[in-house]
């Protein structure tokens, strides 16, 4: 049945989009780091929400910047403990293919202990400055926008601010535990755009800024509607 | 001081600040400006502008941006918040509070400001509790923190603190707090917020011993950087300082108003201008910019504006002065100006004129002269000490140095390299529209009233 409608309705979704958005506040911890062997210990006990912070968080806070930033940990590595090798690996790792942050730490926590036993030198090796450890709170609320039709979520992603664009594109895959977002999730399940959905879900999110990304999404929803 | 005083200028025309914008009659440009002996300076300083609206500030952020400050504020309407300092004018907490009061109240949370009174003894005891804190020499002495406490509980006398959330600036009124156990008898419905914006990462163990018991009273604790918090057994959060992109200081300005300044001071804008703004303090290395630009000047053409104030008024501050003219020369490439503490508008121009900016301190608390320069969009090269490298990411937002060396050899490469210096500059005037804005702290104030709040019935 469903393909009956939206054969006959290809494009009028079956419910609305809600565009909401999140707002972040960073809360200083106790943990901190002045050595990688401080940085895998940290990195243990950390809260979650520290690895959503320095990950999916900083992402947000650094959209604007195209080349060389991914997460605060490959940053310090390269930047204060001057491992090149070791910040190319933490880069590599993909938000996008994580579901819970507690597998994101394992991430982590495996390269940063690999590169430990192949170099065990590099361990209690004063970084040139210390990495503070914060972590996130998150209070999500609503926006003035709501798509009731394609036209509308066109608009509503040319217009809402890029911290819901992060929240729905990015963060999302958190809430769904799965590897998609909520932009590719309404077109697929509500609208039925499938392929839609999957190529808004191939967007690099770390070769483009989070504005690039917003207008890669737009020009290829137009694209599929016409 | 007549604070209505119209400034006096050279040819008696209206300033920026008697206009809703900076918008002076473009005057025909001389070809070679002609240097002037001694810069002008206002003697009087400019009316006050009022303060900007929410909506004032729609087309930096954008309209959703906006919006959703008011979505975040529309679960807080009808709280109270009640900020305390110890200052109405002058410095930097009450530069920010006149603007971040307006806001918050425009948002529908009426939010009081108090300012503590005190005598010269209770000034003078919280002068060396500052200094100490920022980890000079100090003997707390018992006289010293009976003044501390006197004043502290005159001012609790005085004041209410009816609100749902009170927010106490930095050491004098922190002795407001009364302990939980007392506010708790007292039925005292706030919560308590001690936001410190001084650098707290070596404080005198003395004075920081005295205030912790007080300050571990409070619900939290905010600083101005990962490296000033404490262990505290309160939860700390991190809220960056930020600047107003509407401000003299920051507000864009009308192009003939720059290049009018620029002659005045005897800049030539045919040549790539280098430039620091800063008191002349040691702390800001004003010599070391001398040295680093003569360096760089052996490969590049340029000139060097340091423009600051402090020295008419501070001892130490003429002290600096003098050596770094004697530093200087007889340079005419090298252009030094003291200005009077008015001159926002004045900054503002010297900074947008700019090639480069330059900030190379030895010791910082934030660094918000880098702020400035970066939301102009200048491609800034800066001393990695306190808060600056949050703002600096090294090869994205600026460039990071540590050496007079360092620094004239970045000078050269960027003035060598002016695709790469703009793509510095635009990454730079995000990264402050991302988080150094005041509305980026309007946001982070009322995300911190709905955490503290949450559980709370209105």
């Amino acid at each position: 049945m469903t393909t009956t409608a939206q054969t006959i309705f290809p494009r009028t979704p079956a419910k609305p989009f809600y565009f909401n958005t999140s707002g972040h506040l960073l809360r200083i911890t106790t943990q901190k780091a002045n050595t990688l062997a401080e940085l895998l210990a940290a990195l243990r006990v950390c809260p979650d929400e520290s690895i959503f912070q320095h990950t999916f968080r900083t992402l947000q806070e650094h959209h604007f910047i195209r080349e060389g930033y991914s997460n605060d940990f490959a940053h310090w590595a390269l930047a204060a403990c001057n491992e090149p090798g070791l910040a190319e690996q933490l880069a590599g790792v993909d938000v996008r293919e994580f579901t819970s942050l507690g597998e994101l730490r394992e991430r982590f926590i495996q390269i940063v202990e690999k590169h430990l036993q192949l170099n065990p030198a590099d361990g209690p090796r004063m970084a040139e400055e210390t990495f503070y450890f914060c972590a996130s709170e998150i209070e999500v609320m609503p926006t003035n926008f709501v798509a009731e039709t394609m036209q509308d979520f066109t608009r509503g992603l040319r217009e809402v601010s890029v911290h819901s664009i992060h929240h729905h594109f990015i963060e999302a895959r958190l809430r769904l535990k799965l590897m998609s977002n909520d932009f590719s999730q309404w077109l697929h399940e509500d609208v039925g755009l499938t392929d839609a959905a999957r190529a808004l879900n191939r967007i690099d999110i770390y070769t483009a800024t989070l504005e690039d990304v917003r207008r890669q999404m737009v020009r290829l929803l137009e694209r599929s509607l016409t | 001081m007549n604070p209505q005083a119209k400034p006096q200028t050279a040819t008696n025309e209206p300033l920026p600040h008697e206009h809703d914008g900076p918008a002076l009659s473009a005057q025909p440009l001389p070809l070679h400006p002609e240097r002037r002996k001694a810069p002008r300076t206002w003697e009087t300083p400019p009316a006050p502008v009022s303060a900007p609206h929410l909506d004032d500030y729609k087309t930096i952020i954008g309209a959703a941006e906006i919006d959703e400050l008011r979505f975040l504020a529309r679960k807080l309407k009808g709280r109270t918040v009640k900020m305390v300092n110890s200052t109405a004018v002058g410095g930097g907490v009450a530069e920010m509070l006149n603007r971040l009061v307006p806001l918050l109240g425009e948002l529908e949370v009426t939010t009081h400001w108090d300012v503590i009174t005190g005598g010269n003894d209770f000034f003078e005891v919280t002068k060396a509790f500052h200094n100490a804190l920022h980890g000079s020499e100090y003997h707390l002495t018992r006289a010293a923190q009976e003044i501390f406490l006197a004043y502290n509980e005159q001012n609790r006398q005085r004041m209410q603190f009816p609100e749902d959330l009170v927010v106490i600036h930095d050491p004098q009124p922190a002795a407001l707090r009364l302990s939980r156990k007392e506010a708790s008898r007292k039925e005292s419905p706030a919560h308590w917020v001690w936001r410190c914006h001084i650098d707290l990462s070596n404080p005198s163990p003395e004075v920081w011993g005295f205030l912790r018991p007080f300050i571990e009273q409070y619900d939290a604790a905010i600083f101005s950087s990962q490296s000033f918090a404490r262990q505290l057994p309160i939860p700390q959060y991190l809220f960056y300082p930020c600047i107003d992109p509407l401000s003299e200081k920051n507000k864009d300005l009308d192009e003939a108003f720059v290049q009018r300044v620029c002659d005045e001071f005897g800049i030539d804008r045919r040549r790539p201008i280098v430039m620091q703004v800063s008191r002349f303090d040691r702390l800001k290395d004003p010599v070391g910019v001398v040295q680093a630009f003569k360096l760089a000047r052996k490969y590049v053409d340029c000139q060097l504006v340091l423009a600051g104030g402090g020295a008419s008024d501070d001892p130490e501050g003429a002290l600096v002065l003098k050596e770094v003219k004697e530093v200087a020369g007889d340079d005419p490439d090298i252009i030094i100006l003291d200005l009077p503490p008015w001159c926002a508008f004045e900054i503002n121009a010297l900074q947008r004129a700019s090639t480069i900016v330059v900030q190379k301190s030895i010791k910082e608390g934030f660094g918000l002269t880098v702020t400035e320069a970066l939301w102009k969009g200048k491609p800034t090269i800066a001393g990695a000490v306190g808060g600056i490298p949050n703002q600096i990411i090294h090869k994205l937002t600026g460039m990071l140095v540590h050496s007079v060396e360092g620094c004239a050899y970045q000078i050269r490469y960027l003035l060598t390299h002016p695709e790469f210096a703009a793509q510095l500059g635009r990454n730079g005037r995000e990264h402050v529209k991302e988080n150094f804005l005041m509305t980026t702290n309007v946001r982070r104030w009322l995300l911190l009233s709905r955490i503290l709040l949450r559980d709370r019935t209105v």
